[in-house]
């Protein structure tokens, strides 16, 4: 059953797939409230919520580790035990065996992989330590590893086999900017080879560089999922113009056929779209003195303002 | 998985299901794998087998097996005595192995916690051997006159069924109503039960169950129940036997390098220790009066406290008294009776007044004006015993 | 909306979300490239490669070392102690019988420890192995690899019936190498009073080792039963002591006595059977089931309440 069963299948086009997924603690506290979720494979999604919302939890319902109250998951179309193997993850912040060299904390997880072969097993954990920059410290001992090694070797120790799924809960987490840079880096690389990217994080800017589709979490239920491009979609993209002449400018922008058209400190509009070099375009034609001229796409956090009226807890 | 939880614990729950049954309900699952039965006997042919079986001249069949005795008689906590002191017998469980080889020889080994005590007859020479005094003794028995057959199954006596099963059987007349059923089974063996209800109203004993062997009638197992209690206040029987011979080494002792090793002589023995004790039963013998008949006699004994120390109620403990060879453990008889007086109660009526104890099978009065009252009867029958002058 | 006109000004102006539409203009373009299918196929020896992993993480740790040392030490003290009192011709029982033969040492120290020293070791062992790895977070990327819950039980029992019986065999060869050190070899004095060859002896050791090492193996699946419930290691290995010593003081009750042969320690102390001629196989094997029953028992409770966990820590 487990041989190669798949092999000659068209591989569904879904990497995870969730429906009605809901997980309710004892106590009646609902951490994952009905949760439909579609991760498409070859993206880079971004899973996106302040801390508390249900995002780990979902991870650990998606690796087996907590047993769903409702609904079902499935990764990859494969029961989980065919699954997990092609998986690698990262859930809330590295573990190792601290008396162990980082080496040997990754010999141990590959030991525990039953598809994982021991012959090569040396050579794997070479490459994987050399991926996340850890070659150097490969027979130190866990415990003394800063906070970015241990969250690096976290990462090696999900890049221990071919992947064909990576779940990242929080990979920058504890990380500096240079780590931060690094691990963006990292997952656009593993991405352009092939690999669906799932990255869990409650910072907006992270998910904006890195991710091509995300779903937003708030209090266990989801907001809203899709590509980036839809997901700011969804709100329209401005155009402001810095002008000395605001009324001649509004005037303008009305008689093209913008819409919302706002005075402020600058004119601003949204752009119902035109084409913003044709609107500048008019502009001038029209004689107005145009210091500025911007495009402004909604930020999610934008989407997230606009979805729930609040505020993002950008700091968690 | 969530859906599976009942069916994960039920995997625990079978396992314990099991295993409490097979620990509570051996013998229910032995009456489901089929009923030993054998052939139909009668009480009377069957005691008539029993007898001939344990007074046959040849003796029992040679055999190997465990013996266990569990006393609960209800005594109050006995003061700790030493693991093999005879003592130790009236309360909790013991268990003793017996090879027995034929009439002149036997094997009994007591073992405890890292060391064991051990008295093996061959012929005309025993060993008594202690490993934790590392001490061995050597008796001579006597030639001739006295049969060490006789005095092999002596100090097994006490410990084997068949020496119970004698006793029971010298009750068995007018005071008992018999009965028998044919699928016990005692020691994996299949076995006839006999049971021996006393018809007495005033006796505390409420059954006597005899298990003979279903092949040689050996007696396998005596249990004696009380009246009101579902458990045996005294039972003896095999846990394990097996009628094959055993093993000729079982037989010879040869003390290890290191021993201690002590000399002596039965007759000497018997002159020394016997001698006074026999003189002293005989006494005893001759002041005993005897009240009532069957299941509900009482002994009257003249008695005081001071004399008590040195008479043990014998009769109401099988397992009782019986010097060892060369026993010397440090069981203290006043401190049993320091506790049993403990738990007497002062009674008095027409007959006079005085201590009252009870145990399960056994009741004692001690009267005031010295009269030791002992049966297997209840507090009433003993005080009308009382007023027997 | 003419994203191809849009493009360059929105790459220009909102710096921020260039690489968002890079990526997602290739992410788009790449379905045509497929994944490889993996081989899943489990290996024949993954099992075993995780009990060699296992084995290697117990055997490797300090504190385990540190108490096989603790137990190779008694056997040494014993026999000292023994050594210097032996002189004494007062003494009887066990201590003339260590003085007598070397090979008693072996039965003497494991009647000093089978009660307590080696019950620890093994429940320190067995009550960390679960529970050790839940409080340390690497339970959680055990079962993402995935270990498998059964498999990864199975593997951590077996691990610590092997370190049990390590103990136990420490402890002999320990005192084995002490008594013939200290005290005169050669044939050997039973309980039963009989004589055996030293060959003999040294087989009468074998066996009592592997009647010692099965009780300490259902030692230790009851700790394991324990550590399944807590993430605190600790507790999973005190729990299991306590149940040790209110064993032992339930057997010292005399009231209880009819409790006695159900307690799983007054089991251990029956390797004394084997100092008994002829070998008392009936306390043995009566012994090694009440061991089997516990050990199905705790297992099977292990396993009911760890395949359905949920693991959040």
């Amino acid at each position: 059953m487990e041989a190669g069963a798949p092999i000659g299948a068209s591989p569904p086009s879904a990497a995870i797939v969730t429906s009605g997924l809901t997980k309710r603690f004892r106590g009646g506290q609902v951490a994952v409230d009905a949760l439909d979720l579609t991760v498409p494979r070859g993206s880079v999604f971004g899973f996106l919520g302040p801390n508390g919302s249900g995002k780990t939890t979902t991870i650990r319902m998606l690796l087996g580790l907590v047993a769903p109250t409702e609904g079902e998951c499935s990764l990859l179309g494969l029961s989980r035990a065919e699954a997990l193997p092609r998986v690698g993850a990262l859930v809330e912040g590295p573990a190792f065996y601290p008396y162990l060299s980082g080496e040997a904390n990754l010999r141990r997880f590959d030991a525990a992989d039953p598809t994982a072969p021991a012959g090569t097993a040396r050579q794997r954990i070479g490459q994987a330590l050399d991926r996340v920059g850890l070659s150097a410290a490969a027979g130190k001992r866990y415990r003394n590893y800063s906070l970015g090694m241990r969250q690096r070797l976290a990462i090696a120790a999900a890049l221990l086999g071919p992947r064909e799924l990576l779940i990242l809960d929080e990979p920058t987490n504890g990380l500096d900017p240079q780590g931060t840079r690094e691990v963006r880096a990292l997952v656009k690389e593993i991405a352009a080879a092939g690999t669906t990217v799932f990255v869990s994080s409650h910072l907006l800017a992270e998910v904006e560089q890195m991710c091509t589709h995300a779903a937003i979490m708030r209090t266990g239920q989801l907001v809203a999922q899709g590509t980036m491009a839809s997901l700011s979609g969804g709100r329209a993209t401005r155009v402001r113009i810095d002008t000395p002449d605001a009324a001649e400018a509004a005037r303008v922008l009305t008689g093209l056929g913008l819409a919302d058209v706002r005075v402020g400190d600058d004119v601003s509009a949204t752009l119902e779209g035109h084409a913003p070099e044709k609107v500048n375009a008019a502009l001038v034609g029209e004689g107005v003195a145009v210091r500025g001229f911007a495009v402004v796409r909604p930020s999610l956090e934008d989407v997230f303002v606009g979805l729930t009226g609040e505020g993002f807890d950008v700091d968690g | 998985m969530r859906k599976g939880t009942f069916m994960r614990w039920g995997v625990p729950i079978a396992a314990a299901a099991v295993i409490g049954g097979a620990l509570g309900a051996g013998p229910v699952i032995a009456a489901v794998s089929g009923d030993p039965v054998l052939p139909e006997r009668s009480a009377q042919q069957l005691l008539a087998d029993a007898a001939a079986a344990t007074g046959k001249s040849e003796g029992p069949p040679p055999m190997s097996g465990t013996v266990q005795q569990t006393a609960s008689l209800g005594l109050p906590a006995l003061p700790q005595t030493g693991g093999s002191s005879p003592l130790a017998l009236l309360s909790g469980s013991h268990e003793v192995k017996v090879w027995y080889g034929g009439q002149d020889k036997v094997r009994v080994a007591m073992p405890t916690q890292l060391a064991e005590t051990n008295l093996i007859v061959n012929g005309d020479q025993a060993w008594y051997w202690d490993s934790s005094s590392n001490t061995a003794t050597r008796v001579k028995l006597p030639q001739g006159g006295e049969r060490p057959g006789s005095l092999a199954t002596h100090r097994p006596e006490d410990l084997t069924p068949q020496a119970a099963a004698e006793k029971m059987l010298a009750q068995v007349g007018e005071h008992t109503v018999i009965s028998v059923s044919n699928t016990a089974e005692v020691a994996g063996r299949p076995a006839y039960q006999l049971v021996l209800k006393p018809k007495a109203e005033g006796s505390l004993v409420q059954e006597v169950r005899l298990a003979l062997d279903g092949e040689n009638y050996m007696p396998l197992r005596v249990q004696v129940f009380a009246k009101g209690s579902a458990e045996p206040a005294f039972q003896i029987g095999y846990t394990q036997v097996t009628f094959t011979p055993p093993a000729a080494e079982n037989f010879t002792f040869t003390p290890p390098a290191g021993a201690k090793v002590e000399e002596q002589d039965f007759a000497a023995h018997k002159r020394e220790m016997g001698g006074e004790q026999q003189e002293r039963a005989k006494e005893a013998a001759r002041d005993v009066k005897v009240v009532g008949e069957g299941w509900t006699s009482v002994a009257v004994l003249p008695g005081s406290l001071s004399d008590l120390t040195g008479k043990k109620a014998d009769g109401a403990t099988p397992g009782g008294e019986e010097s060892r060879f060369g026993g010397r453990d440090g069981a203290d008889p006043a401190a049993l009776l320091d506790s049993v007086l403990k738990s007497a109660t002062p009674v008095s009526g027409e007959w006079g007044s005085g201590k009252l104890i009870t145990t399960k099978l056994a009741t004692a009065l001690l009267t005031d004006d010295g009269r030791l009252l002992v049966g297997a009867v209840t507090p009433e029958e003993i005080t009308k015993a009382a007023g027997v002058k | 909306m003419s994203t191809a006109e849009s493009t360059e000004a929105r790459t220009r102006r909102t710096p921020g979300l260039v690489p968002v539409a890079e990526t997602l203009s290739s992410a788009e373009r790449r379905p045509a490239e497929p994944v490889p299918p993996l081989p899943p196929a489990r290996r024949p020896w993954a099992f075993w490669r995780l009990l060699g992993s296992e084995l290697e993480l117990t055997f490797k740790r300090p504190r385990n070392l540190a108490m096989l040392a603790v137990v190779a030490c008694v056997p040494v003290i014993v026999g000292i102690t023994l050594w210097i009192v032996a002189g004494d011709e007062a003494m009887g029982g066990l201590v003339a019988d260590v003085a007598g033969n070397s090979l008693m040492l072996t039965f003497a120290s494991f009647s000093f420890l089978v009660l307590l020293l080696m019950p620890i070791t093994v429940s320190v062992v067995a009550g960390d192995s679960i529970a050790g790895e839940a409080g340390a977070g690497t339970l959680r990327y055990l079962l993402a690899a995935p270990a498998g819950r059964t498999r990864l039980l199975a593997v951590k029992y077996l691990n610590a019936v092997v370190y049990g019986y390590a103990v136990t065999a420490v402890v002999a060869l320990s005192a084995l190498v002490t008594g013939l050190i200290l005290f005169p070899a050669g044939p050997m004095t039973l309980l039963s009073g009989s004589t055996v060859s030293m060959a003999e002896g040294l087989t009468r050791i074998l066996i009592s080792v592997g009647y010692v090492g099965a009780g300490m193996a259902a030692l230790a699946a009851v700790a394991m039963a324990l550590s399944v419930f807590t993430e605190v290691p600790i507790g999973a290995i005190a729990g299991t002591m306590v149940l040790v010593i209110v064993c032992q003081v339930l057997r010292a009750i005399p009231q209880l006595s009819a409790l006695e042969p159900y307690l799983l320690p007054s089991r251990f102390t029956s390797f004394d059977a084997v100092l008994r001629s002829p070998i008392d196989t009936g306390a043995l094997m009566s012994g090694l089931v009440t061991f089997g029953a516990y050990i199905t028992l705790s297992l099977t409770i292990a396993w009911a309440h760890f395949s359905g966990k949920d693991i959040t820590a």
